[in-house]
């Protein structure tokens, strides 16, 4: 076998591309000795020679970071290859020029094969390869692999430097200390036979990599040696200011390099997306913004998911309703088959269907919000509000996620690293209206205050996030104290929303609800059903029935909230089982009260709007679900806490519902 | 350029990297590679907001619920607090 020819190059820079031109079919895949990293080798054939390539792993450095890092860094150390091809993307050259200065502080034989030459002059961005290759002192050679464009000139440098001698000497200066450093241990390891580049090695050893400073602590001569052993305990002592300005040699080498070399159209001082976080992420404006546009949301989905959707989807169901009910009853099917399906199915999960196109356009406008990076802007917005509760506006991420479901928002909290942060997250994200509230917000809102849907349901989210941050700070001063960990949120550009995104997020959510419906809620309601009709002898749905009587035992707790009937204490507690299966047992026990009637209508002949505004109140805020409380536990490890969340929820809304429904019946409302 | 990254992150309350490209006058491709530079060496620490679930997301009935566009932050570590401190003082 002949000589041999190792590529590198960062990761999509073509290299692969390259080796495949190069080697064709001639080319074996194994994997490196002890690592999971694959193995490329093949061979080219080149006037009359033949060379054996080697694809090392793509790397944006050759350090310690990664595997992919050590294999190739070990291998142009100690694979021998007669020439090292390094692939840059020619799109984003400052970048791959980085490796490039650390295989010429490596001092092997380097050739640079500018790729994508194409991909960069379509973005105006040209080279003067001559200057180029002058400055970097090494054959600068523009190739587009994927069109086999310029693998001869390639092949033909490189087998120019495999006969021709070293690299001379590289240096960059990294400032006068370093420098000095540099000459200092260089002399001291000359004394040692090392088989690696000295100048290398040195460089490794000031930026406290760890494989240079074992190969430091092998040396026995230099280890024996007491002004080494001073010398090199200073160099500990700086090492954070080397490594940072090592680095910044490099980067400033390269701007050096390119400068001159390279042309490309100037970019906008200021982009739209700065324009836009100037306005959206403004320290007065930002938090107005953001409420004005979850209004926006909450009002289009009222118009959009209610007014035309909704009821033709009402429609639909009723009819279809009507149309089993009368063929179970033209097959004279039991009375108890006829109940179960039209009382308790159709009228419990009918009730949540209904509701289905609302979900479906909701869901969709906050999938927009998300897709186009408003979302992130929106917890910046509140990171000074989280900060002056005592928490990092990180916890408003978990806030979010509990918006589409409190068992994920609890979860979420395990980014948090403060214990802290992190028990008052999961302690407030209950107070985020989930998705599986909202049939139950839809059903009084359509009943009381169907003109103003949007703004009640708007105001119920903000009076969610209110208590969370209230129960934030009066946890911060009490049960978790201790100081706010500071983070630093990164805001991504702004993006054209895609529509498979979007419509993938609001499908995933909906399908989600859909499996909940037939699953949990399907099974909470025919059990619900048979309480309601046994036993046998007495009005079906009526007080007397088991539920009723176990209903009747709750209600007098709801008295001074206003609701303390036995329907809805039985709806509050089905609750507990998922929140979708209140509306759903709610239709069911209300088909007794006035049967036939839809349950808006029963809604609006048993409740008032001050009583259905308390009853809202208490489902925002009352005891989470039971899949939440079992995440509370696994996440605080304690039953303990799971328990209290689950009670202090309770209370609080028990506490906000008798609030409302006295104060409103002082003030005269009804 | 790095200490001048850092300079810019600790003084920040949020961070975008196009502003800070804009800014500092260079190509956002190599502000990313400063940011991975800064965290390879610890002064650092990014977090992509993912839950480490015990279970994978295939297996979870939450996961078409959770976090899908995950918001990052970045943390300055103690190294990167010290010697903030150390070359701001």
């Amino acid at each position: 076998m002949g000589n041999t020819i190792a590529l590198v190059g960062n990761p999509n820079s073509g290299k692969t591309t390259l080796f495949n031109a190069l080697t064709g079919s001639n080319q074996h895949v194994g994997n490196w000795p002890g690592v999971t990293v694959e193995r490329k080798e093949g061979e080219v054939r080149f006037r009359d020679k033949v060379y054996k390539v080697v694809d090392l792993p793509g790397t944006y450095s050759l350090g310690a970071f990664s595997e992919d890092e050590m294999v190739a860094r070990d291998y142009i150390l100690t694979g021998n290859p007669d020439v090292v091809i390094n692939v840059v993307d020619a799109t984003n050259l400052e970048r791959n020029l980085y490796l490039t200065t650390q295989l010429l502080e490596m001092g092997v034989k380097v050739i640079v094969a500018l790729n994508m030459v194409d991909e960069a002059e379509s973005k105006e961005i040209y080279f003067d390869v001559k200057a180029l290759s002058g400055r970097l002192g090494i054959p600068v050679i523009p190739t587009i692999a994927c069109r086999r464009q310029g693998l001869d000139d390639l092949l033909a440098a490189a087998s120019i430097k495999i006969d021709s001698a070293k690299n001379g000497q590289f240096a960059i200066s990294y400032g006068e200390s370093i420098d000095t450093k540099l000459i200092t241990l260089k002399s001291y390891l000359s004394k040692s036979e090392l088989a690696i580049p000295l100048n290398w090695l040195a460089i490794k050893v000031l930026e406290g990599e760890e494989y240079a400073l074992r190969i430091i602590k092998e040396q026995e001569a230099l280890q024996g040696s007491t002004d080494f052993r001073s010398f090199y305990e200073e160099l500990a002592v700086h090492r954070d200011e080397y490594q940072l300005d090592i680095v910044d040699a490099r980067y400033n080498f390269v701007n050096t390099i390119v400068k001159g070399t390279v042309s490309r159209p100037a970019e906008p001082k200021t982009t739209w997306t700065d324009k836009a976080d100037d306005i959206l992420t403004h320290k007065i404006w930002g938090l107005p913004i953001f409420a004005a546009i979850m209004l926006i949301v909450f009002q289009l989905t009222f118009a959009i998911g209610e007014d035309v959707l909704g009821e033709s989807m009402a429609e639909g169901i009723e009819a279809l309703g009507e149309i089993i009910k009368s063929g179970l009853v033209s097959i004279s099917a039991p009375w108890w088959v006829t109940g179960f399906v039209t009382e308790g199915i159709i009228a419990g999960l009918g009730e949540i269907i209904g509701f289905i196109p609302l979900i479906l356009v909701l869901y969709l406008l906050l999938g927009l919000l998300e897709d186009s990076g408003y979302m992130a802007r929106a917890a910046y917005v509140m990171d000074n509000i989280m900060r002056a509760v005592g928490l990092q506006g990180k916890t408003f991420i978990s806030m979010i996620v509990g918006f589409g479901c409190n068992v994920p928002g609890v979860m979420s909290t395990r980014t948090l690293e403060n214990r802290k942060d992190r028990m008052i997250a999961i302690l407030i994200n209950p107070f985020m209206s989930c998705g599986a509230k909202i049939p139950i917000y839809l059903v009084f809102i359509a009943a009381f205050f169907p003109k103003h849907g949007g703004l009640v349901l708007f105001s119920i989210y903000f009076l969610g996030i209110l208590m969370a941050l209230i129960m934030a700070k009066i946890f911060s001063k009490t049960l978790f104290t201790g100081e706010v960990s500071h983070f630093i949120m990164e805001l991504p550009p702004y993006r054209k929303p895609t529509l498979r995104n979007v419509i993938r997020n609001m499908w995933d959510n909906v399908s989600e609800f859909l499996v909940r419906a037939g699953t949990i809620i399907l099974t909470v309601v025919s059990a619900l059903w048979i309480l309601a009709v046994l036993p046998v002898g007495v009005e079906a749905y009526g007080p007397e029935s088991i539920l009723g009587r176990v209903g009747s035992l709750i209600a007098p707790i709801f008295k001074p909230a206003g609701f303390g009937t036995w329907q809805a204490a039985v709806g509050l507690f089905s609750g507990i089982a998922a929140k979708e299966a209140v509306v759903a047992t709610l239709g069911m026990v209300y088909a007794g009260v006035s049967e036939g009637a839809e349950l808006v209508s029963t809604i609006r002949s048993v409740f008032t709007p001050l009583t259905a505004v308390a009853f809202m109140v208490m489902t925002l805020l009352y005891t989470p679900c039971a899949a939440t409380i079992a995440m509370i536990k696994k996440e605080t490890g304690s039953v303990k806490w799971a328990t209290f969340a689950a009670t202090y929820t309770f209370a609080l809304g028990w506490l906000m519902a008798v609030l409302v429904f006295q104060i409103g019946s002082l003030l005269g409302f009804a | 350029m790095l200490k001048e990254l850092l300079v810019e992150i600790g003084r920040a309350d949020y961070i975008s990297k196009y502003m800070l490209a804009s800014k500092m006058n260079q190509p956002l491709g190599l502000i990313e590679d400063v940011f991975t530079q800064l965290i390879r060496l610890g002064f650092l620490e990014e977090d992509e907001g993912l839950s480490t679930c015990d279970l994978p997301c295939g297996r979870c009935p939450y996961a078409s619920m959770c976090n899908t566009n995950p918001i990052k932050t970045i943390n300055l570590t103690k190294k990167g607090q010290d010697y903030l401190t150390s070359l701001l003082n």
